[in-house]
């Protein structure tokens, strides 16, 4: 029934090239009014780069983009919201200073003369928001939102736009359970409106949640195209990865008896609207100890005050019986790995090749970074594309992400602070990120892992902490008796009795 | 007894407002400026201009009204300059505002030396004599209308740029210009705008200064007003409604170097004027201390740096 119709956008035979790097190659491929499609593949498949072609963020090497049965005229992001096509971006495009309010006016093309509090008119510009981002305060910062959070609001905006065709780059790897069901509702509603979605992903829970056609892609190439249900999940993956998918990594024994290498004490600190609350936590060495909780709940911030970049206001951060928490107005460089939220912005320099990122830390450290080879680690983190000189900026999110890992967790380290490491990362790279991190348990280093991903918390982590509020709410022994449905009643603060 | 204190009162609060009145108007409109992303040093250059054209204009036609339209006049076109070689061009804007700061010290001092010692008609006070002996009265009866205009400038930007949509565009293209230009604003357009509203401003409170504050014309009157302005705006964290309160900050530290020549310290007149300059930079180290957290600098303008 959806098959017949005229399609919104047609792609013929394109191919993008950069240099010698074909990203897209010959894809053809329809995208439909009324229907959500799944666009399949790892990092790295071509997946974005494909549908930047259509957004006008670069123009095809060859082949071309029909709009409507007409030739696409869309050469930039704005030619692109004009003939409604709205794109969320992994990177987002919010302007952090700015409110969510203002922000959304900004892209919004009703937006009246006069928006101050008093507008209706302007107010108007809220209404998505209250559907699909509820809790979050219209007139706070951007920049103290989670991540999660900005994503609402980044989609939010594209929406407000009256896109008719809607394109989401991984937008669940950034949300909580909660959060990403409230996505799926929402994608399918749009779907429902008559719009087209296009869902760039590499997850199958989401394909599962919401698509009707799936397109996977894997080097470049569209290697299948089919509806929902026409393929075994098995036969997906194989499609995806071009090979059988490989199991989880589990975590390392623990050794029991081992004395606290990594220390926090009655942690108090506040910054962008977060706040913590005399946190305490004794991480042994060996042990990987995971933190859960909704995204926004101090987690950044306490992440930030272990990693130096922020001072605590009260408590001490101690490694091995030394302090290594920040004082005074310099962030020094820290002893321990760390992978924090966000490696685009918070841990790589753009500018820089990836040889120089990755000997980024012997630099700042004044050491021989004779540590750090370079090409061994790009091997064994499969960082693509994998020249040594190329500029890191070019990358897409997920390899970045690989950069930090490698930087971080490829060299002993005394401790590991790994803030939401597998984010945005294919079923392989997850694996990768996940043994090397172990391996950093297994010899020896304290392990303290912040992720909103209960199923990988609960299969791999020794301990769960829970966060809400800026504070630790419960400290539990993953022992193999402990539920997603128990953490999740500690992360909501659902009474005690249902918790139990 | 009371009278008194009213009169001596109201005659800090006179000085106060009369020796910041120019510096609301450049304050005001550098602030704006650098709403959008752009620095403008030329601030000092159209000062100047907006002084020496605007008092010359007042002298020769002999209204001081003709002669602050004269000076914003003048102080706008010479910020086509900066436009012209920061946005057309794409020069570095420090080096570009130096540039116009140059042009208009050598212009000026040319133009200006057959008014040196000219006299303008000055500008009629706000109320007449008969508005009573209150603090109002005496207030009023010794400003012009320059002083409460200013203010009415400020307020009117600080509501204009957070309720209006035009507002918001300003504040867009100076977070990032890619952003608003993928939101469909023209954020080099906009800069023209700041930079030429920033010059109109800049060039009034050059006038005001000439025609109406010192009624005399001098080379290099402006004496780096300008340049503080500029970091003024850093103390008022971009934030125009902030800018009220710290101009006058800067005029009270004027007047008080005044008074306390007046009354015959023995202490180096050069020293004392320092006094206002230290009393911006105390107040710039603990606000910037204090506000190191919530940062408020628009963030395109850090790309003028790299």
């Amino acid at each position: 029934m959806i098959m017949d119709r005229e399609p919104l956008v047609r792609f013929e035979h394109l191919t993008r090239r950069f240099g010698e790097l074909a990203a897209v190659s010959d894809v053809s491929l329809d995208i439909r009014a009324g229907e959500v499609l799944a666009l399949l593949g790892e990092n790295g498949a071509g997946k974005s780069t494909l549908m930047k072609l259509l957004y006008g963020i670069h123009p095809p090497s060859a082949g071309r983009i029909l709009l409507d049965g007409r030739e696409s005229p869309i050469r930039g992001p704005a030619d692109a919201m004009r003939n409604g096509i709205g794109m969320v971006f992994q990177h987002f495009s919010l302007l952090p200073a700015l409110s969510v309010r203002d922000n959304l006016l900004a892209a919004w093309p009703a937006t009246p003369a006069y928006i101050g509090r008093r507008s209706k008119r302007a107010a108007r510009v809220l209404d998505r928001l209250s559907v699909i981002a509820p809790d979050i305060d219209p007139e706070r910062r951007v920049d103290t939102l989670s991540v999660g959070e900005q994503q609402l609001v980044e989609l939010c905006k594209v929406v407000n736009l009256e896109a008719r065709v809607v394109i989401l780059d991984e937008p669940t790897s950034v949300l909580t359970p909660a959060e990403a069901q409230r996505l799926y509702d929402f994608v399918l509603r749009l779907a429902a409106e008559g719009r087209a979605v296009v869902l760039i992903t590499h997850k199958l829970a989401d394909v599962e949640a919401c698509a009707d056609r799936i397109a996977v892609m894997r080097g470049g190439m569209l290697v299948a195209d089919f509806a929902k249900g026409e393929r075994t999940t098995a036969e997906t993956v194989a499609l995806m990865m071009g090979r059988p998918a490989a199991t989880a990594e589990p975590a390392p024994d623990r050794f029991a008896g081992r004395p606290a290498r990594l220390v926090l004490r009655e942690i108090t600190a506040s910054a962008a609207g977060h706040v913590l609350k005399g946190i305490s936590l004794e991480i042994a060495g060996g042990e990987v100890l995971g933190i859960a909780g909704v995204a926004g709940n101090g987690q950044t911030l306490l992440a930030e005050v272990v990693a130096g970049v922020e001072a605590p206001s009260g408590g001490d951060v101690l490694l091995d019986g030394e302090s290594i928490a920040r004082r005074g107005d310099e962030p020094h460089a820290t002893p321990i790995g760390y992978i924090p939220e966000q490696p685009r912005d918070n841990a790589v320099v753009e500018t820089m090749d990836l040889s120089a990122n990755l000997r980024l830390r012997a630099l700042a450290a004044g050491e021989a970074d004779g540590a750090y080879d370079v090409a061994a680690l790009i091997r064994r983190f499969n960082i693509a594309p994998s020249e040594p000189t190329r500029r890191a900026g070019t990358l897409s999110g997920g390899n970045l992400q690989k950069l930090v890992a490698a930087r971080e967790l490829g060299v002993p380290r005394p401790a590991v602070l790994a803030c939401y490491p597998t984010m945005g990362l294919d079923l392989g790279a997850v694996g990768t990120v996940y043994e090397a991190m172990f391996a950093q348990a297994a010899a020896g280093a304290a392990v303290l892992w912040i992720s909103e991903d209960l199923d990988d918390l609960l299969a791999r982590a020794h301990r769960i902490a829970v966060m809400r509020g800026g504070a630790i709410v419960a400290l539990v022994e993953n022992d193999g008796t402990l539920t997603r449905d128990r953490l999740g009643a500690f992360m909501t603060g659902a009474p005690a009795e249902a918790a139990a | 007894m009371e009278t008194d204190l009213w009169i001596l009162l109201a005659g800090w609060l006179v000085a106060t407002l009369r020796s910041a009145t120019p510096l609301l108007f450049v304050t005001l409109g550098e602030t704006l400026t650098q709403r959008t992303g752009v620095i403008n040093l030329g601030v000092e250059g159209e000062m100047l201009a907006g002084a020496c054209f605007g008092f010359a204009v007042a002298v020769t036609t002999g209204s001081p009204w003709l002669g602050l339209a004269a000076g914003a006049l003048a102080g706008g076109t010479l910020s086509l300059l900066h436009a012209g070689l920061v946005l057309g061009a794409r020069a570095n804007q420090i080096g570009s505002g130096i540039a116009v700061w140059m042009i208009a010290l050598g212009t000026t001092s040319y133009v200006g030396r057959g008014f040196v010692g000219q006299k303008v008609t000055p500008l009629p006070q706000l109320v007449g004599p008969g508005a009573g002996d209150g603090l109002l009265g005496v207030l009023f009866r010794q400003l012009t209308a320059p002083a409460p205009l200013a203010f009415l400038a400020v307020v009117l930007a600080a509501w204009w740029l957070a309720n209006t949509r035009a507002g918001l565009a300003w504040r867009v293209a100076g977070e990032s210009a890619r952003v608003a230009a993928e939101n469909g604003l023209r954020p080099t357009w906009i800069r023209l705008q700041a930079i030429v509203l920033g010059g109109l401003l800049s060039g009034l409170g050059g006038a005001v200064l000439s025609v109406d504050y010192t009624q005399t014309w001098a080379q290099e009157i402006t004496k780096g007003r300008g340049l503080i302005a500029v970091g003024l705006v850093i103390v008022a964290r971009w934030r125009p409604i902030l800018v009220l309160p710290v101009c006058l900050m800067f005029g009270l530290a004027e007047v008080a170097v005044l008074r306390v020549q007046a009354a015959g310290v023995e202490a180096s007149s050069y020293l004392i004027a320092t006094a206002p300059y230290a009393a911006v930079l105390i107040v710039l180290v603990v606000g910037h201390r204090s506000a190191r957290r919530s940062r408020t600098m628009p963030a395109d303008l850090r790309s003028i740096f790299s």
